[in-house]
């Protein structure tokens, strides 16, 4: 740093003076690290000293100076030789410090401090040993010229922008300190400064009370700063900034924003136990910086008592009582000593408990100005209520709102707003708002009432003195506050507290008069917060979920799956953890599916009788929204099983179609219909359209398929959509769809790799299970995969989403079937009619929904196997199904057993001819046939062996018991008979297709395809297993 | 309150309905499409008293629907603030209950019921004055003071006050029997 002492005429000194400021500060002060340069005065510094105190031991009373003397000295020390130097000049130089910052007024004697800091010659040793004679004539001759002139005229502007920092100017530097050591960082510096003199080429090192952890020096070069932080411990100087020279100023700038404490002002606690409360001034004392504020105690008795009992005092941090009006009463039961004392200034009477002064229940407390924030300070009513005594009128509301005025945002009072006066001699007056100049409001005064007859026609008004004020009836909306954004209606007015009728929840909302306007807007305020909004159904923190009813400016209100009793819990944004989006299903009380939009019935619990469709589910809870329902913004929450679900289900037909379930007769039937016409061996893209005529590529939504080149290669997964040459693609093993090219997927693997996310389900690995188990897969699928039914998108094969869906889940059976011998499965014990693990599932569905299509499709279930009351009940979505899939690969033959359609594959002949069976069962209405082998399985009996007699129209079957057929005679319902698999040179019966009734003989097995010899002609041919049934012997 | 006035509105008619029996399907069609709505201005068309003029049909291009200005007189029902009406209860809370007159809706916040009144709640929740003489629930029938009124696409919205003079239940189906 180029010392400028040569162009600069200012005598050398003053740094030395401004040093000695300082440093006379610090030792008047002690460690006054925080305080202003207006503080310089020794007075000032002494009250420095108390508010460090209050800082530091905000819970205590009483000031202990002594620690802060105690360091004060270390501090001191360090300065004295200096400070006595030079103290003679103090009195003078501190009146014209202080002169000038008063006179100076904002920011321009900053800028000049700042300049004139630039000019200052820097002392050398020998400017130290001069005479103090000389120091005191030069000072004076100084500020004869600088500070007296230049401040006391006005500068204008221009002259203004001249003193501003330039490029030609040393730079400002922000460097690093130890928290809280700033002013001690900056001192250190200069005390480096005097020590070395010409070495350190840095021009200045500024602290700022309000910024911590940083100073600022002054140097043209950054080198010189660290070179001049060197050694420093307080100073962290690897990292050095550049104040850019626009901000240059802002650094120096002094805030000139006065804090206007007044009585009766809200403020908060910034530090100690009450940190957050609310307190209300009381007393300010602007000398001492200290005001007197009333707060709620936080206090333990039990605590205190101890203390002054002499016990351990164990001091916890961790707890802070919670805010409790103090009695006195109480405190006396448990022997803690209550002093009555009156307080010499206003002559009330404080009740005194250790060293804290209480009056009404209320704490007294005095601080420091700089422990309470009084900015922006908007009470809460259950705050303000609190505060808000017994005895206490209405004065409580006009001085909480002085506080609240302050917070008004600009352009608060609108030309057109009814007004009343709230202060001053026009008190109560109400009137209309005509015009608005910065803080005056003219007001046009209620001129109706006769006593305001002499008023003038417009009044100026000081916006404090202004509130808002609203008749009941009015619809307003909130502007701010926690109800921001409701509207509603006024309902009453209490003071300058609205209650309002939120127009979306019907209830009560209290405002503050003066955080509404008129609207005449409908809405329900804020819908959402982060990605959460308004009824999503939503995950909380710890485990338990719930939907949001309503949404609050920082919070939620989050009613919970309990279905026992409504709770509601208040979370914040981060408690929440996860939305609940995916679409789930249970059952009702009758084992009905119920899906969203389902309108349910509850019929028991707390909210019988209430109805309303089903708005989310999860864990077998329904959240139903019932309108007329007005606790919980119409929100229900009760268990599946407590309710009915009422008419139709809107879910499965209008939204997604995605329940084939629900009518599986229904939506087979146009299906069923399909076989026929198809190509036996046709790849299933050729199938695209039929159904509805549309696009083929549709039909790819919800296959499965393999990605057969790009950067997914090799991935697998669901079609969730194609659109032109593109398909969107959920990969199996990522959580993620992906947009490939249409020629770069291949569809066959379904049947070419088995499909296992069933697994999900609980069916991976149960094959033995399946076939009785795959009526469940219909309701299963839609849930899996909304949006693959054919009845939303009408472009897709239907015959291509069976294939790929229903299936799918099964799939797993296939390696089953293909590892094991095949034609053994008919006696495998897996397969055995009425083994175990199929009746529990047999049992719980007889009435949910295949009921519907008694006639259905049982003909094609020729096979014994397909008999099964589990393929008898929903045999549909299968049956047409599996041609899509299986043309493509053979192989796939192999999960037949499940897959009556499979027929198409059959080699040579008949494919088309073993289909129509298909078709023609549905219309038949008959597919049982006589003198077949069934199991007969009656609810809660057994399962046994019987031969069918007799085939009722209604689909029932008289059976004889026993494998003969000479047992009893009963009636079997077609769901509780399961035919009886076929083993290889069985005598069968062939159950559906044009050959249907014949009788033949099994001569081989091969995959899912048996190969027959039909009796009447001879003829051989492959049919599939499900459709054979094994014969009774005659 | 309720007025007779004369309004217009342009119907759309599709041609199938051309023929002899136009007139007749286009009041029909009217009494259809309009009956029962709510304007924020008029308030409930109650009723079509008759139809005064058919202007001249306009064909639409492309569509073939003719526009036909057509003035008609109805009885609207609007309810205004300060207006006294007479309405059912039709459900009850702690809020306070909801009564309808007609087709208008109208909410009495709990601020809005005398004092004396107290909330009961219970299978057939219910306001009550401490000795039990008048009690509001359920299909009671009450004369109010609409306050304010809120105007909806399709509905209007109304509160309403039983703290005055002279309001307050007029019959209680639920006291006699």
């Amino acid at each position: 740093m180029p010392r400028r002492r040569d162009e600069d005429d200012l005598d050398p000194e003053e740094e030395e003076e401004e040093e000695d400021e300082e440093l006379d500060d610090e030792d008047d002060g002690g460690y006054g690290k925080k305080r202003r340069r207006s503080d310089f005065i020794d007075d000032a510094a002494v009250e420095d000293d108390d508010d460090e105190d209050e800082e530091d031991e905000d819970e205590d009373f009483e000031d202990h100076r002594g620690g802060g003397r105690k360091r004060r000295k270390a501090g001191a020390e360090f300065f004295d030789d200096i400070a006595a130097v030079d103290n003679d000049e103090e009195e003078e130089e501190e009146a014209e410090e202080d002169d000038f910052i008063v006179d100076g007024g904002a920011d321009l004697p900053d800028d000049e401090d700042v300049r004139r800091m630039h000019h200052r010659p820097l002392p050398t040793e020998d400017d130290q040993e001069e005479d103090y004679e000389a120091l005191e004539r030069s000072i004076q001759a100084r500020y004869a010229r600088s500070s007296h002139t230049e401040y006391d005229e006005e500068a204008t502007d221009v002259e203004q922008q001249a003193l501003l920092p330039s490029v030609k100017d040393p730079k400002l530097w922000m460097v690093k300190c130890a928290i809280g050591h700033e002013r001690e960082a900056a001192v250190c510096l200069m005390q480096k400064y005097i020590d070395k003199g010409s070495e350190l080429q840095i021009r200045s090192a500024i602290a700022l009370d309000h910024l911590k952890n940083y100073i600022y020096v002054e140097a043209d070069k950054e080198a010189h700063v660290k070179e001049a932080c060197k050694g420093l411990r307080n100073i962290y100087s690897q990292k050095v900034m550049l104040v850019p020279i626009k901000e240059m100023t802002d650094v120096l700038s002094v805030e000139s924003k006065a804090v206007d404490l007044s009585r009766d002002t809200w403020v908060r606690m910034k530090i100690g136990t009450y940190k957050g409360d609310l307190a209300k001034v009381v007393d300010v004392d602007n000398v001492r910086q200290r005001v007197t504020v009333k707060l709620i105690p936080r206090i333990d008795l039990q605590a205190i008592a101890n203390k002054l009992d002499g016990r351990e005092v164990v001091k916890k941090k961790a707890f802070v009582p919670p805010p409790r009006f103090m009695n006195i009463e109480e405190a006396r039961e448990m022997h803690i000593r209550v002093e009555r004392r009156r307080d010499q200034v206003t002559g009330d009477y404080f009740e005194n408990i250790d060293g804290m002064m209480f009056k009404d229940g209320f704490l007294y407390k005095t601080v420091s100005m700089k422990s309470i924030s009084s900015q922006n300070i908007q009470p809460t009513f259950d705050e303000l209520e609190k505060f808000r005594k017994p005895g206490e009128d209405g004065d409580g509301d006009t001085s909480s709102l002085s506080s609240l005025f302050a917070n008004r945002k600009k352009g608060h009072f609108m030309k057109g707003d009814q007004v009343i006066v709230v202060k001053g001699d026009l008190k109560n007056l109400m009137g209309w708002v005509e015009k608005v100049e910065e803080e005056n409001v003219h007001i046009r005064p209620n001129t109706k009432e006769p006593s305001m007859k002499g008023l003038p026609k417009t009044l100026a008004v000081h916006e404090r003195e202004l509130c808002k004020y609203f008749n009941a009836g009015d619809h307003v909306k909130v502007v701010s506050g926690a109800q921001e954004g409701a509207t509603g209606m006024v309902v009453k007015v209490e003071g300058h507290v609205l209650y309002i009728v939120s127009d979306t929840t019907k209830e009560d909302i209290r405002v503050f008069a003066d955080n509404v306007v008129e609207s005449s807007e409908v809405t329900a305020g804020v819908t959402k917060i982060g990605d959460y909004e308004l009824h999503d159904l939503v995950q909380l923190d710890n485990l338990s979920f719930g939907v949001i009813i309503r949404v609050e400016s920082e919070a939620f209100q989050v009613l919970k799956g309990i279905p026992e009793r409504p709770e509601v819990v208040l979370v914040k944004l981060r408690e929440i953890k996860s939305k609940i989006e995916k679409k789930a299903f249970t059952h009702d009380r009758s084992k009905h599916p119920v899906s969203v939009k389902d309108v349910v019935k509850i019929v028991e619990g707390p909210c019988k009788g209430k109805q309303g469709p089903v708005e989310h589910i999860c864990r077998g809870i329904l959240f139903i929204y019932d309108r007329h329902h007005l606790e919980h913004a119409g929100y229900i929450c009760a268990k599946a099983q407590s309710c009915v679900v009422v008419g139709g289900s809107r879910g499965s037909g209008d939204r997604n179609g995605d329940h084939l379930s629900r009518f599986p007769g229904l939506r087979a039937s146009p299906n069923v219909a399909q076989p026929p016409r198809r190509p036996p061996r046709g790849p299933p893209i050729d199938f695209g359209g039929r159904h509805r005529g549309g696009r083929g590529h549709d039909s790819l939504v919800g296959s499965t398929i393999k990605i057969r080149l790009g950067p997914f290669k090799g991935y697998r997964g669901r079609v969730v959509d194609a659109k032109g040459g593109s398909v969107r693609i959920e990969l199996e093993s990522q959580m993620k769809v992906v947009t490939v090219k249409r020629d770069q997927i291949s569809d066959a693997v379904a049947v070419a790799t088995p499909f296992r996310e069933s697994s999900r389900y609980g069916m991976g690995s149960e094959t033995p299970m399946h076939p009785s188990r795959t009526p469940l897969h219909p309701y299963m699928t839609p849930m899996r995969d909304p949006g693959a039914t054919p009845i939303h998108d009408g472009m897709r094969t239907p015959m291509r989403d069976r294939a790929w869906n229903p299936y799918a889940p099964m799939s797993p059976a296939r390696d089953n079937w293909e590892d094991g011998n095949p034609a053994s499965w008919g006696t495998s014990p897996q397969y055995q009619p009425g083994s175990p693990p199929r009746r529990p599932y047999e049992a719980p569905t007889p009435g949910s929904g295949w009921t519907n299509t008694p006639g259905g499709n049982y003909s094609e279930a020729g096979t014994p196997r397909e008999s099964s009351p589990a393929y008898a009940s929903a045999p549909s979505p299968y049956l047409p199904s599996t041609p899509g899939g299986q043309p493509m690969t053979p192989s796939s033959a192999s999960y037949l057993p499940g897959t009556p359609g499979g027929q198409p594959m059959t080699p040579g002949s008949g494919g088309l001819d073993i289909m129509s069976p298909a078709i023609g069962g549905e219309g038949e209405g008959l597919w049982f046939l006589p003198d077949v082998l069934v199991n007969v399985r009656k609810l809660g009996e057994d399962a046994a062996i019987a031969v069918v007699h007799e085939v009722l129209p209604d689909g029932s079957c008289k059976v004889a018991l026993g494998s003969t057929g000479n047992g009893e005679i009963i009636t079997a319902l077609p769901n509780e008979m399961e035919m009886v698999v076929p083993r290889k040179s069985d005598k069968i019966k062939i159950m559906s297709g044009a050959q249907r009734g014949a009788t033949g003989k099994l001569i081989g097995i091969d995959g899912t395809d048996g190969i027959v010899k039909v009796d009447d002609t001879l003829d051989v041919k492959i049919l599939d297993m499900v459709n054979l049934a094994k014969l009774a012997r005659a | 309150m309720f007025f007779h006035i004369v309004l217009e509105r342009n119907m759309q008619l599709h041609p199938r309905h051309f023929g002899p029996n136009l007139r007749d399907k286009l009041v029909a069609k009217l009494m259809k499409d309009v009956e029962g709505t709510c304007s924020g201005r008029h308030g409930f068309v109650v009723a079509i008293t008759g139809v005064d003029s058919i202007g001249k049909g306009l064909i639409r291009d492309g569509t073939g629907f003719v526009t036909f200005p057509v003035k008609y007189q109805c009885v609207v029902f609007r309810p205004f603030k300060g207006e006294i009406l007479e309405a059912v209860v039709t459900m009850v809370n702690k809020m306070g209950f909801f009564a309808e007159a007609g087709p208008v809706q109208i909410f009495v916040s709990n601020h809005l019921i005398p004092d004396d009144m107290e909330f009961q709640s219970g299978d057939m929740p219910n306001y009550t004055t401490s000795d039990g003489s008048v009690k509001i629930q359920k299909d009671s029938e009450v004369r109010l003071k609409i306050i304010g009124t809120r105007v909806d696409a399709t509905e209007i919205f109304c509160i309403g006050t039983i703290k005055d003079d002279f309001l307050g239940v007029i019959n209680d189906p639920g006291a006699s029997a």
